[in-house]
């Protein structure tokens, strides 16, 4: 098939587009590229190693022209066991992406700069999950808020207007603390990744102009990497080894 | 009778979205349009699809490899372009099998929506 999109080329300049939640498959890996991204991050969905898992194996022989990069979603039932396992898995993953939902988590996850991304807060809650005291947090730790679109399209019809006012008030958030926020797609098969285009389109729904969909799907991801990059070379805050 | 044509600067104007679907059911024309009005519905609501001005001009079938995919080309009002955009990752399902919908380009005429992301591919 004919690759959709290429990246994404506004008055001359390129973006490169990131979805940073997929399903570790060869299948996907492939319709990503031909959907215009520029790389992504698999995270495997076994539940044997549904705690922590360094994924990509299948995929990171393969020759793509888009970046993969290797995830770890960490799934915890109180914060202590969640820092544990951010710590274990932080040098074998290049994005450490915590399951959030409990507020005792999404706190923690926001307090740790060990994590990446705060992913789904809003799960199963009424509220978005995170409120000013952990926006301040998360933007202090750099830590992202995900927006999930798989999220939002697998609610019924007449509750996603739950979802939208829930991404309408992370937005609110994020606009006064100026924490990272990253959408991404969870996708688990091909039907459920969407061009960057249609997604950008998506977030003017619950009130995104284009240029923060935009951050949100390229620059966010870009700057996860380079904070997973120079991570190793950090001693303590604020203090690098050069090389 | 035929109503006059409207002079060409009250004429509403108009964009064609190329669109694919990839779906595990062979759908047919009707389905199709099904699928993208009730997710429009579902959104928007039946005050701001009529807005819109959505019509389905055609659709062509182009299986390969196993797959169900289908092209087509949909109009709508060129000002609610990038809403009738946010409607397609909103459809995911149909009588409970996968499908997905996704925006191939958006053109100003039919002869350069099919010329450019219908006919090349």
């Amino acid at each position: 098939m004919l690759h959709l999109n290429s990246p994404g080329n506004y008055g001359g300049e390129i973006i490169l587009f990131f979805d940073f939640h997929v399903n570790d498959d060869l299948k996907l890996v492939d319709e990503v590229e031909r959907l215009g991204y520029g790389g992504l991050a698999l995270f495997s969905n076994s539940k044997e190693n549904k705690h922590e898992n360094a994924s990509g194996s299948g995929t990171s022989s393969r020759v793509n022209s888009i970046k993969i990069y290797k995830g770890t979603l960490i799934h915890a039932k109180n914060p202590e066991i969640m820092r544990q396992k951010v710590k274990k898995s932080r040098k074998k993953a290049h994005v450490i992406m915590v399951h959030g939902g409990d507020q005792k988590i999404n706190r923690a996850a926001c307090e740790d700069p060990q994590v990446d991304i705060l992913s789904v807060p809003y799960m199963k809650r009424r509220d978005c999950g995170i409120n000013h005291v952990m926006a301040k947090k998360a933007a202090h730790n750099e830590v992202a808020i995900e927006l999930n679109i798989g999220y939002l399209t697998k609610t019924k019809y007449y509750r996603h207007y739950k979802v939208l006012s829930h991404f309408r008030e992370i937005l609110k958030l994020k606009r006064k603390y100026n924490f990272p926020l990253i959408i991404t797609s969870d996708a688990k098969s091909i039907y459920d990744l969407h061009t960057p285009q249609d997604l950008m389109a998506l977030s003017r729904c619950f009130g995104m102009e284009r240029g923060e969909a935009e951050n949100a799907l390229s620059e966010t991801p870009l700057k996860i990497i380079e904070r997973s990059n120079i991570r190793n070379k950090v001693v303590v805050e604020g203090v690098k080894l050069i090389d | 009778m035929k109503l006059k044509i409207l002079p060409s600067h009250l004429r509403n104007k108009k964009r064609y979205l190329a669109f694919e679907t990839l779906s595990e059911k062979p759908l047919n024309r009707d389905e199709v349009i099904s699928l993208i009005w009730e997710s429009a519905w579902s959104l928007y609501g039946s005050c701001g699809v009529s807005r819109f001005d959505l019509w389905v001009v055609k659709i062509w079938k182009c299986n390969t490899s196993g797959q169900n995919i289908i092209k087509g080309i949909l109009r709508c009002r060129r000002e609610e372009v990038g809403r009738v955009r946010s409607i397609f990752p909103l459809i995911n399902r149909f009588k409970g099998k996968k499908v997905v919908f996704h925006t191939l380009g958006v053109s100003g005429t039919i002869k350069s929506a099919r010329r450019k992301f219908i006919k090349e591919s």
